[in-house]
């Protein structure tokens, strides 16, 4: 398997996405989730066969075949082996962290991975900015979920020194915060337009692992509200092999589902 | 109205008229999905006001509520139009602050419903802990220490809404409710329990006998049911998987023309106000043959 050449950057994030998942995860995802979703079905169909995907949280091992709606939409339960009723089977497999990974994006992210999507102002009953709310990221923050999260507007406006309000619990205050919480896990990796980046196994803050082509560290830092642990070198994320491109253009998401995701974005796909 | 086993069908102006100004309503729904629309356009035919309502995830059908007048308070985890964006009657309410917003996550507003129907003054989650989101509402959950291990846990009290509504596909006259392939969605499996009056459309009415041939789709018992309503298309413009789906037109429509107060206000006059009954928003899509085109999953 080679190396693209042409390649955009939605396809950079979701063949990076992918790389990161392994036939040990189970995943259940969320609302307007097109790159981990489209993320998911190509690291199934790649290098991770035995990965576990509840489609929107009801479809148990679906196999819709491609992205073809909304990500939480009863399209994408096709040929599942089982509707996962909500209320009882779905909290008890979350709560107990049977289904322990989930991607996650927001409005603000802090230098800790907490997680903002609810409102953007000092108080939350007096918003500057009302947003859509936390949906399930209120949850899984707490409940011991291996988190990845996702970007397509990598700014000092979403990459922020504290949230405003933090739905989402990552490493709360960094160091041992969240373990002293008694919670497990946590934020693992950030994917954004610009870049990757991971959490300094120590401090928890937010480190720079690369960059994609054409950015450089510095662009990186300047768009970004806080300081980011810099490794003294910054390699370029790698392009995604040739095969995994093909399938996610012609099989997972020939839709181009994932584009919908960057409305809104300074980089254009 | 008793939760006997006699006939519960009444029309959707009675079904209405048992909501009253003021009520907790527990209101099915998701983004796109399952949601009692049919009722919700007649409580805004019908003027609500005050409406305190609580969902897991609010869609377009509380963005027309709040843009109507109908609501005080909502309790939910997200208020969006899932793929089409923005609720903007909700977002424009709260920004004004003329919207209580109570944000909860999934599994606290679940666990304060599920000790609701248990008649429990609390129950426990783990969901939300470190979050700035408990904080919102103390009155309603609170980390505490759990008894046995002194680890902290979040206590949830009790919800018990005045009244659900719930959409649903086929259901006999007695209001033995039935879903398919079974109830998925914790609207529909903990809403109806932990209210104290239910109020559901069906797609379709069938004899008892039938529902006796097929008792495992059975969701809702008679027993637990006020008021019925025969409501076919009654979640469009969501969708009712596996018999349609959601009207993507509409919702487009929708997401573009609630951008402002004035075209939110064209959009309502053209589907609610300016209907009647349900027949004539039928009638409006173009009848069944136009409704035929909305059952595709690909």
């Amino acid at each position: 398997m080679g190396t693209a050449k042409e390649y955009t950057i939605d396809e950079l994030m979701v063949c990076t996405l992918a790389k990161a998942f392994t036939s040990e995860d189970i995943i259940l995802n969320g609302t307007v989730s097109f790159i981990p979703v489209s993320a998911v079905l190509l690291a199934r169909a790649t290098h991770a066969h035995g990965l576990t995907w509840v489609a929107g949280a009801v479809g148990v091992d679906a196999q819709p075949g491609a992205v073809i709606g909304n990500t939480l939409d009863p399209t994408m339960w096709k040929n599942c082996v089982m509707y996962l009723p909500q209320y009882e089977d779905m909290w008890s497999y979350v709560h107990r962290g049977t289904l322990e990974t989930f991607c996650i994006r927001g409005a603000q992210i802090d230098q800790y991975g907490n997680i903002n999507n609810s409102i953007i102002g000092s108080d939350y009953h007096k918003p500057k900015v009302r947003l859509p709310g936390s949906a399930g990221m209120g949850d899984m923050g707490s409940l011991d979920k291996r988190v990845f999260i996702w970007s397509t507007t990598h700014n000092p406006r979403t990459f922020v020194k504290k949230v405003d309000f933090r739905a989402c619990v990552g490493w709360l205050d960094g160091g041992d915060s969240r373990a002293k919480l008694g919670l497990r896990n946590g934020p693992q990796l950030v994917i954004t337009d610009l870049c990757v980046m991971d959490f300094e196994p120590d401090s928890k803050r937010m480190r720079l692992v690369s960059v994609h082509r054409g950015v450089t560290a510095k662009q990186v830092q300047e768009q970004t509200a806080f300081e980011l642990v810099m490794p003294a070198s910054v390699p370029e994320t790698p392009g995604p092999d040739s095969e995994y491109l093909r399938l996610l253009r012609d099989v997972v998401d020939p839709k181009s589902m994932r584009k919908i995701e960057f409305r809104g974005s300074a980089t254009k796909v | 109205m008793t939760a006997k086993k006699e006939d519960k069908l009444v029309s959707l102006q009675q079904a209405a008229a048992m909501v009253r100004d003021g009520d907790t309503i527990a209101m099915q729904g998701m983004g796109t999905q399952m949601s009692p629309l049919g009722l919700v356009r007649e409580l805004i035919r019908a003027g609500r006001r005050d409406l305190q309502v609580a969902m897991v995830v609010g869609g377009i059908g509380l963005d027309w509520m709040i843009a109507a007048g109908c609501v005080r308070k909502v309790m939910a985890i997200i208020i969006n139009l899932d793929e089409f964006g923005m609720a903007n009657n909700f977002r424009r309410a709260a920004e004004a602050q003329q919207l209580e917003v109570e944000e909860y996550t999934e599994h606290t507003i679940l666990t304060r419903l599920g000790a609701g129907a248990m008649g429990l003054p609390f129950g426990v989650t783990r969901s939300g802990l470190g979050s700035d989101i408990l904080g919102l509402h103390p009155e309603t959950t609170k980390v505490i220490e759990c008894p046995f291990t002194g680890k902290p846990v979040v206590a949830c009290r009790a919800l018990e809404p005045d009244v659900a509504i719930l959409h649903a596909h086929r259901a006999d006259s007695f209001g033995n409710i039935q879903f398919f392939p079974k109830p998925i969605w914790t609207d529909v499996d903990v809403f109806p329990r932990a209210a104290k009056k239910v109020i559901v459309s069906v797609e379709e009415i069938v004899e008892n006998e039938e529902i006796r041939r097929t008792p495992e789709r059975t969701g809702i018992p008679y027993f637990k049911v006020d008021a019925l309503v025969h409501l076919p298309y009654g979640a469009h413009p969501c969708s009712l998987f596996p018999r349609y789906n959601f009207d993507r037109a509409v919702f487009q429509r929708y997401a573009d023309e609630s951008r402002t107060p004035e075209g939110t206000r064209v959009f309502l006059d053209e589907f609610v106000y300016g209907l009647k009954t349900h027949d004539e928003y039928l009638a409006k899509l173009g009848g069944p043959a136009a409704l035929k085109s909305l059952e595709r999953w690909d």
